[in-house]
């Protein structure tokens, strides 16, 4: 029974309380705000993406909160941190600070050296900003630093490449060209396994809250792994081919035609930045044809037939 | 992201002749070539590409990849379970790392298992996805498309399609046990039942004391009372028993959807309408059903389990839509029903000027009216969509059509949220 005196009707209804008339209604009324604005749960969220998220097709930082990370996750971490740090090393061998923005602006204030502390300071800026994202998976900080590398590498310059460090002036054009497609890769690589923390972080705290669920996952990462080995290869080699344009082109006419093979490769404009877009455009040329005649089908269709 | 950025090095590479911007979109532009040739490698099987040559007779195809769904039931109740098994089945000789989301309608509940599978899945091989999803609100509800999508390990790039496999099911809403709603007709039908009506007649529950006529069989005299009417000879009048007809109106205008999703009229009502179904039919009551929003549907009079389960089916697609007004409905119903029918009323009694004249109408015909009232302003309310004083000011109004309702004669309850259906119908009985 209820004790007298209580409005408690929970001992009749299964100990579910019920109201014949709310007593507390007016008591109720009496808190909520009497305003006569829209409610805020009766006007929909919209979310219209900004200008810079429309450009890059979609959210540049999500903001995602993750569980713990696994051992896959801890993985890529050292992964990503290790490719940066050798992304730092080579930036520093192969970038100097001539020709960047702010070169200009020490000349200009009477300062040199200047420019080399904030060349330095943006390059280790990035390197430490970047590997503390990385453990941290804080993709504003990841960003900032993929941002502060590339800047790095922003500057008026000849078309020849040049090295920030004396000891590295090599000679051979082919090594030149080594140099800059490794630290091409590390960047790229640095980029992909930075989002890769950050994706399986995803993939695992969905794994851990339910949301999906993942069969042979041990399968599925093996063959993350395998990806990031051959794909970085295979693109680093038709680089090379891009960059190479100037040697390979001279050699082809040089079949046929040797002195117009020697005018060639010793032009100014294939040997430049030029060149390479020259090359650019014939190599992905090739590949876009290949796309066109549904080459990924008929090798898809060939290996099913083989595999029968 | 990664095409915007190679795309933009590449540019301002050439603006400031700077090779190793070149250098760097080249080898970005590489790499996702790289990626994307293997999306389109592995994307080729369940391209639809190959559809035709595919048998048609295992599941609905998709390339090579085909899917099969069972469930366990196609009706359930509300805040019933259904456990759901999607079999995939990789048909091409090349392994494949998919995704796959069966898509289950959003008030479901994923309750075991996950409808949302990453899985590498060998050549010739199948797998077996199992879920249980819980069905909280009544409707019909369909399960599928399945979506397929693959991508390449980077996640750059991704194929999806659809598979179109569909199954449909049916949720009911929920009922609750009402052990006596104590709702009679005071007319009998023809043939005798369990219910007892408020007419004297051949029954076996005592309904009054009367003097004795020629004719009544002596069984019938109670000699006590006789005795002590000094002289009068008294005999027992017994309640007649006999089957009742039903009628439940339940309002399904647009209205009736003001609230939340799972707590506004229409929900309460149709539950009620379940409720009230199912003990009426349990006790050999004929049971009638008119749903009204945009039109009105109607369920004409029957007995047993297969009314129940009509009635049930067109409570589950019972859909908020439209305004017609109750006096259209009652003055349709009135010519095809018995004088004196219990006729419930299950209605949030807004927004409908006719309310007062279908009552009306209703009792001066005889009918035995009970309005049930779903309280949508408490709704409103609780769900701190209305202010105080909007709240107050729609109560009274509220108060005063159901004072005025009252004062024809009907039995009306303003049903609030947290009240139950046994407590809302005492309640509108008046005890």
């Amino acid at each position: 029974m209820a004790e007298e005196g209580t409005t408690d009707t929970s001992h009749l209804y299964d100990g579910k309380t019920v109201r014949s008339s709310a007593p507390s209604r007016k008591k109720a009324a009496g808190r909520v705000s009497q305003s006569t604005a829209i409610p805020k749960d009766a006007v929909p969220e919209t979310k219209v993406p900004t200008w810079v998220e429309s450009f890059f097709g979609g959210p540049l930082v999500p903001s995602v909160r993750f569980l713990a990370p696994n051992k896959t996750v801890v993985r890529l971490q050292t992964a990503s941190v290790t490719v940066l740090l050798l992304l730092g090393l080579v930036t520093f061998m192969i970038t100097p600070s001539s020709g960047t923005a702010w070169f200009w602006f020490s000349n200009i204030i009477g300062v040199p050296w200047f420019s080399g502390i904030i060349h330095y300071l943006l390059l280790i800026g990035g390197v430490v900003v970047g590997a503390y994202g990385v453990l941290q998976r804080d993709q504003r900080m990841i960003l900032a630093s993929q941002v502060a590398v590339i800047l790095v590498t922003i500057r008026f310059a000849g078309s020849k490449v040049e090295f920030a460090m004396e000891a590295l002036n090599i000679g051979s054009e082919l090594i030149q060209k080594l140099l800059l497609i490794f630290y091409a890769l590390f960047l790229v690589m640095y980029i992909e396994l930075s989002s890769g923390v950050i994706r399986f972080s995803m993939l695992d705290t969905s794994i851990r809250t339910r949301e999906v669920y993942v069969m042979g996952q041990e399968r599925i990462i093996q063959k993350y792994n395998r990806s990031l080995g051959t794909t970085p290869a295979i693109a680093g080699f038709v680089a090379l081919i891009t960059l190479l344009i100037n040697v390979i082109i001279p050699a082809f006419v040089g079949f046929f035609d040797e002195v117009a093979s020697n005018r060639l490769s010793e032009s100014v404009e294939l040997t430049s930045v030029y060149g390479v877009a020259l090359g650019t455009a014939m190599v992905f040329g090739i590949i876009a044809i290949s796309f066109s005649v549904n080459l990924p089908a008929r090798i898809q269709k060939f290996q099913e037939g083989r595999a029968d | 992201m990664f095409a915007s950025l190679a795309v933009g090095l590449y540019l301002l590479g050439l603006v400031l002749r700077n090779q190793q911007l070149v250098t760097v979109a080249v080898v970005l532009l590489s790499f996702l070539t790289y990626a994307a040739f293997r999306t389109t490698h592995a994307d080729v099987a369940s391209a639809g590409r190959r559809l035709e040559e595919n048998d048609s007779d295992e599941g609905i195809q998709l390339g090579g990849i085909s899917a099969l769904r069972k469930v366990s039931s196609s009706r359930v109740f509300e805040d019933g379970e259904i456990d759901v098994v999607l079999r995939i089945q990789n048909r091409t000789p090349m392994p494949k790392i998919i995704e796959i989301r069966d898509r289950v309608p959003e008030v479901m509940r994923i309750k075991k298992g996950a409808n949302y599978v990453l899985m590498e899945l060998g050549g010739r091989r199948e797998t077996e996805i199992s879920y249980t999803i819980e069905a909280p609100l009544r409707g019909f509800y369909t399960i599928g498309p399945v979506c397929v999508r693959i991508q390449d390990t980077f996640g750059l790039f991704h194929n999806e399609r659809e598979i179109q496999l569909y199954d449909d099911f049916l949720v009911f809403p929920k009922m609750e046990d009402i052990k006596d709603a104590m709702i009679k007709s005071r007319v009998p039908k023809i043939f005798t039942g369990a219910v007892n009506i408020r007419n004297p007649g051949e029954g076996s529950n005592f309904y009054n004391l009367r003097e004795y006529i020629p004719g009544d069989p002596m069984k019938k005299v109670n000699w006590n009372a006789t005795a002590r009417s000094g002289g009068k000879m008294m005999v027992n009048e017994f309640e007649r028993d006999a089957v009742s007809d039903i009628i439940l109106i339940v309002d399904s205008r647009a209205i009736s959807e003001t609230g939340p999703v799972s707590r506004n009229s229409l929900v309460y009502s149709t539950r009620a309408a379940a409720s009230l179904a199912q003990h009426f039919l349990a006790r050999r009551d004929s049971v009638g059903l008119v749903t009204y929003g945009d039109e009105i549907v109607s369920i004409d009079r029957d007995t047993g389990k297969k009314q129940l389960y009509v009635i049930l089916t067109k409570l589950a697609g019972a859909v908020a839509k439209g305004n017609t007004p109750l006096r259209v409905v009652t003055n349709r119903l009135m010519p095809h029903i018995n004088r004196g029918s219990p006729i419930i009323i299950l209605s949030p009694l807004e927004d409908d000027p006719t309310i007062i004249d279908a009552v009306r109408d209703l009792r001066a015909r005889n009918f035995m009216v009970t309005v049930l009232s779903p309280s949508s302003i408490d709704f409103e309310f609780d769900a701190r969509r209305l202010d105080g004083v909007g709240y107050e000011l729609l109560k009274t109004e509220r108060d005063i059509l159901m004072t005025e309702l009252r004062g024809l004669g009907a039995n009306i309850m303003d049903w609030e949220p947290d009240m139950m259906l046994v407590t809302a119908l005492a309640g509108a009985r008046g005890f």
